[in-house]
């Protein structure tokens, strides 16, 4: 039942982000909206070549140790791949990655302020803590979680197609083939990082505005926006894999 | 371009620094764990926190991952026809790669945050010391107890959420691709996917134990009050996931190549 309840809050923190933003919020905080940007994209460069590089490299590596015993040739392997990162594994695993770094960030970084009565001041001064720490954060979290998944693809696509290169001699040119890949599929794709690049700041926000108590507040506070904003990327891809295979894909 | 490559040495120092700090860590831990020295209360105390409160999550993640993959072999499926190729598809990706390694990403945020949390908060309010001045070493006291804990419960929670996420990859075939939850598990059981299972089941423990020195190592590190402790959390939650993706590349290479 108190799940519930948070999640009512938290489609709450959602309808307040949008209007504050509507009301102009991200021409006011213009600087604070830049810096999330740099804090949420520039340094999560290097996290997300890291992480997506080794799962491209990784996955095709398994992949043709099964495919060489079936199939006796690999012209499949690249486009298929390329196709299942653009349609599921880069959107998820790059959301996942921000929902640990940005989303325990800006559950640290908010819940700090909420327990040393910085939110407080913000009221006293009557600014409104969503205008002024939600909104900014939240769209800069929108904006480059689609450009990070765009860019962590890419990397995950040249790391399986250097494994595929040096350790199977796939040309280049088989590998790198589109011809699996549809307009449906980066359509999903980037519905999926949409989607999350959302969820995320607003799992976290919430976390960090409903801490209680001193730094042990904090640190629970951090734990449940990583498991909140984690989850919230997992269910969401269900049920966007869903919608997408049932509308998207023209399946029956 | 000078400021540039004093930067890029701070931080590559900064690395090396950790990497060498979470190594003696991990040496020190794994020589503090004999069953003499590990205190009972405390270790049954973390088996429960660590394994039984994060059952519901992991189960949670593992239904809906058997899910995805299913819809997203299923998309192959329909295309080329071949239906017998599903179970095969999904309970591979399942089994080696995606249940372990999401498990552990879930893992991570749920326990491995909480344990640098709660270390950090005793190392803020001086409870680490005082259990120094008592005579008792936090590390056999503390520590060892939790990554033992860590171990073990990754271990059981990944082969535990395998076969959740198999069934709830069996449900979505059913209810999406019209393949009777039957035949699906019919179609896993004959892709003979133990080497599969073993693998993921070795992966889970490494992840664990990989979780579990990199969270205690920034909880024992924080300094400067609540702010510290988030920054804290952030740190390890970040490394944890770099450690998760790297471990899986290196026990993937190996289990392969030996």
């Amino acid at each position: 039942m108190s799940q519930l309840y948070a999640f009512g809050r938290a489609l709450a923190l959602l309808r307040d982000t949008w209007k504050w933003t509507f009301r102009g919020s991200l021409r006011r905080q213009s600087k604070v909206f830049a810096r999330q940007l740099y804090e949420v994209g520039n340094r999560s460069l290097l996290f997300i070549t890291v992480t997506l590089g080794v799962l491209g490299t990784i996955s095709v590596f398994q992949v043709l140790l099964q495919v060489e015993r079936i199939l006796p040739e690999f012209s499949v392997v690249g486009p298929a791949f390329i196709q299942t990162m653009i349609r599921e594994f880069a959107p998820t695993i790059a959301g996942l990655i921000i929902a640990t770094r940005v989303g325990s960030g800006i559950a640290a970084e908010i819940g700090s302020m909420v327990v040393t009565e910085q939110v407080d001041a913000l009221r006293l001064c009557n600014a409104n803590p969503v205008d002024y720490l939600v909104a900014p954060r939240f769209w800069a979290c929108v904006i480059q979680n689609v450009l990070l998944t765009v860019y962590g693809g890419l990397v995950g696509i040249c790391a399986g197609a250097c494994v595929a290169h040096y350790a199977w001699q796939i040309s280049w040119g088989s590998f790198f083939s589109l011809s699996l890949v549809g307009f449906p599929d980066v359509i999903s794709g980037l519905l999926k990082a949409t989607a999350y690049g959302m969820a995320i700041p607003i799992a976290a926000a919430q976390a960090g505005l409903e801490t209680t108590g001193g730094s042990e507040g904090v640190g629970a506070a951090t734990t449940r926006a990583v498991v909140n904003a984690s989850f919230a990327v997992v269910v969401l891809d269900f049920l966007l894999s869903g919608f997408s295979f049932l509308f998207l894909f023209g399946n029956p | 371009m000078i400021g540039w490559v004093s930067g890029l040495g701070a931080a590559l120092i900064g690395l090396l620094e950790t990497l060498g700090g979470l190594a003696i860590l991990a040496v020190r831990i794994v020589r503090s764990m004999s069953p003499r020295t590990l205190d009972g209360r405390e270790t049954w105390r973390a088996f429960y926190k660590v394994g039984v409160k994060s059952y519901a999550i992991v189960v949670m993640t593992a239904l809906f991952t058997g899910a995805i993959m299913v819809i997203q072999a299923g998309q192959f499926v329909s295309k080329a026809g071949a239906t017998s190729f599903v179970g095969w598809a999904a309970g591979f990706a399942v089994l080696a790669e995606i249940g372990p390694v999401l498990i552990g990403l879930m893992f991570s945020g749920r326990v491995g945050a909480n344990n640098t949390a709660e270390l950090g908060t005793m190392v803020v309010t001086e409870q680490v010391d005082a259990l120094r001045a008592l005579a008792i070493e936090p590390l056999g006291y503390l520590v060892a107890p939790r990554v033992l804990a860590m171990v073990v419960m990754l271990f059981l929670l990944t082969a535990l959420g395998d076969l959740f996420a198999l069934f709830g990859g069996g449900v979505t075939s059913e209810l999406l691709l019209g393949i009777p939850f039957r035949v699906f598990a019919q179609q896993v059981i004959e892709a003979n996917l133990t080497s599969e299972y073993l693998l993921g089941l070795v992966k889970g423990s490494v992840f664990g134990f990989s979780i579990a020195v990199v969270s205690c190592y920034f909880g024992l590190g924080v300094k400067g009050g609540a702010a510290g402790v988030g920054r804290a959390v952030n740190n390890a939650v970040v490394l944890a996931a770099i450690g998760i993706f790297v471990t899986d590349l290196a026990v993937g290479l190996l289990w392969n190549l030996l």
